[in-house]
């Protein structure tokens, strides 16, 4: 059998996001712009973070996603995520360590209705220079991510594969209480695509739950404008349990 | 039709100081076996860094010890990794040539160009070029083991005049085949004059319609070779019980197994983006069967598995779409002790063999002679 993550859950119960239940609606992010960062990280601390419910990806590897959305029914916002990759049983997942928002209303709707382990962040900037798009996260007057894109050339938004996301949570309710790991599936609609390398000039460890990752070798990069949207929660499993075993559908 | 045996080469965690080595000495007595109950061929994957999934990373060192113990069978690669940064293109013709005199001329070439990111990346190499690279590659071989100099300026590769020795004992040279995973790739088998090697698990109507794609397409060829290899070789798993449902449970547990751990590969569409990997190969379809290693489940249509009157069916249905060769996998993760490994073998070869005729010339045309 493949590897499974070895998170210890105690360690992270404190500071997941409490959901009551998972019936959420949707929302539409029409004219997104999306940049995904992947590296590939050593295997150790990576699998120490990984919940046991899923398997290591092989190589080990995280995706730096930082997206804009100008149209959402809380206003636009950035969002920056840090996600782990791995597998829930047969499907590729990546497993969100830690995100950051610019907008107050945005952190707290993706924090209670689909349970993303959002804070704010006083500013999340995604940027098109010249020679490069870069993003940053500044929170509290300090820099925990500035990462970028360079060398991008344009390709097919048909050659982009995203990844669906899980995180935890823990959920309150008084029938099932304790913590789950949520999916989310967006779709996505590609109206421009472009890829290139990576660049991490700096990442916060602490400050994104990654300590002790290193990063042992870059692999791409892509920029894309899309259509897309945060669907209803389909899918929950126990994070403990491995998930051919402890899926639950919601809808 | 014809039958042969396919490695992956599993070895399941923990992994010890035997466990590696049990693993190919289970996999060489197999072969030893096959040899003498008629199987035609035995083929070998390359993969690299594919912890437990395949621990084939030198399979041209297998399909040597493979050819010293037998007599008959055919010994394949299945495939040599036409990327530069993989294998060199003169290497890749010594070898071959060496296993081809020493095995008596009994080598087949199966070619392809990687398809996980935990290879390329590996390797370093960027997925845009291994499909250009492959081409290259697949075009120098048969040059390379017949002219007597060869010298080539390519994209991804070049050498002065020299000699390559040695030359392979089969003339004019030994059979060429591309891996078929991606839709559209039994196109570039029948645009090259080369045999289909088929590496998925689809379904006979998807099969069947590939494989008259490719029988139309090849008539109109240009071959890379000395000859038109015009051949479909498929895979499938192999378990044959006398009690059908014992031997379905057995069965479907290993196809479930394997499929599960292929599922765990990192693809390079999944890391990488790129237009020379647009599908994600034979990953949905195994993804779509493999809900997990304690499956009960049906499983895909057309596996040998099950009794021989089930299993005969079966392959009776492979051959009416078309298939040539069928290639088995005998075992997953040593899911199936070796004991049941072997009599599953020769039940297979005593009750569903006899049924099915091998081809009484080999289906391979000379150069200029396909389009008359």
């Amino acid at each position: 059998m493949p590897l499974f993550g070895q998170l210890n859950l105690q360690s992270v119960l404190a500071r997941l996001p409490e959901m009551q239940d998972f019936e959420t609606e949707p929302w539409e992010l029409p004219g997104a712009d999306i940049l995904q960062l992947s590296f590939e990280v050593g295997q150790e601390r990576a699998d120490a973070s990984l919940p046991s419910a899923l398997h290591p990806a092989v190589p080990r590897y995280v995706t730096c996603v930082i997206s804009h959305f100008p149209q959402t029914p809380v206003g636009p916002f950035h969002l920056a995520q840090l996600r782990l990759m791995g597998r829930a049983g047969v499907h590729p997942r990546g497993y969100v360590l830690q995100a950051y928002s610019d907008a107050p209303a945005a952190a707290q709707a993706l924090r209670q209705r689909w349970g993303f382990p959002v804070e704010l962040a006083a500013e999340v900037v995604l940027r098109t220079h010249y020679d490069r798009v870069f993003a940053t996260v500044v929170k509290d007057g300090q820099t925990i991510l500035d990462v970028a894109l360079s060398q991008s050339e344009t390709v097919s938004g048909a050659d982009i594969q995203y990844i669906s996301s899980v995180h935890l949570v823990q959920v309150t309710s008084i029938d099932t209480p304790g913590p789950r790991l949520v999916q989310v599936d967006p779709r996505y609609t590609f109206h421009r695509a472009e890829r290139g390398r990576p660049v991490l000039q700096y990442l916060d460890e602490a400050a994104w739950h990654c300590e002790g990752f290193s990063v042992v070798h870059t692999i791409v990069g892509s920029l894309t404008s899309v259509d897309t949207d945060l669907p209803r929660i389909r899918f929950v499993m126990d994070p403990e349990v491995p998930v051919v075993q402890g899926t639950t559908r919601i809808h | 039709m014809k039958f042969g045996l396919f490695y992956e080469l599993s070895v399941p965690r923990p992994w010890t100081r035997e466990s590696e080595r049990t693993v190919y000495n289970n996999a060489l007595e197999q072969v030893k076996l096959a040899d003498e109950l008629g199987f035609d061929q035995v083929w070998a994957v390359e993969h690299h860094f594919l912890e437990e999934y395949s621990h084939c990373s030198a399979p041209e060192l297998f399909l040597t010890a493979c050819a010293m113990i037998t007599k008959k069978i055919r010994v394949g690669h299945g495939i040599v990794v036409c990327v530069p940064e993989f294998n060199h293109p003169i290497k890749i013709a010594e070898r071959t040539a060496v296993l081809d005199l020493l095995s008596g001329g009994r080598l087949e070439v199966g070619t392809g160009r990687s398809a996980t990111w935990t290879e390329l990346g590996g390797f370093r190499t960027h997925p845009d070029t291994t499909k250009k690279s492959w081409d290259e590659f697949v075009r120098c071989l048969p040059k390379m083991w017949t002219t007597e100099t060869f010298s080539y300026e390519g994209e991804f590769w070049s050498m002065p005049p020299r000699t390559i020795l040695p030359k392979p004992y089969q003339k004019p040279h030994p059979p060429l085949w591309v891996a078929v995973t991606s839709a559209g790739t039994e196109l570039d088998a029948a645009d090259r004059g080369l045999g289909s090697l088929g590496l998925t698990f689809a379904g006979f109507a998807e099969q069947e319609q590939k494989i008259k794609e490719y029988r139309r397409r090849i008539q109109l060829c240009n071959p890379v070779g000395d000859f038109v290899n015009e051949q479909v070789n498929t895979v499938n798993f192999l378990f044959c019980h006398e009690d059908d449902a014992e031997g379905c449970r057995i069965g479907r547990h290993m196809a479930t197994t394997f499929n599960y751990l292929a599922s765990q590969l990192v693809s390079a569409r999944e890391a990488f983006p790129s237009k020379s990997y647009k599908s994600l190969g034979l990953l949905p379809q195994l993804r779509r069967q493999a809900v997990g290693p304690d499956s009960q489940g049906e499983g895909a249509e057309g596996l040998a598995l099950g009794n021989p009157e089930r299993i005969l069916r079966a392959v009776k249905r492979w051959e009416s779409v078309g298939v040539d060769r069928i290639n088995f996998l005998l075992n997953c993760m040593e899911e199936i002790p070796q004991e049941q490994v072997l009599k599953s073998l020769r039940l297979f070869a005593k009750e569903v063999m006899p049924h099915f005729q091998p081809l009484a010339t080999p289906a391979t045309t000379p150069v200029g002679s396909a389009a008359q």
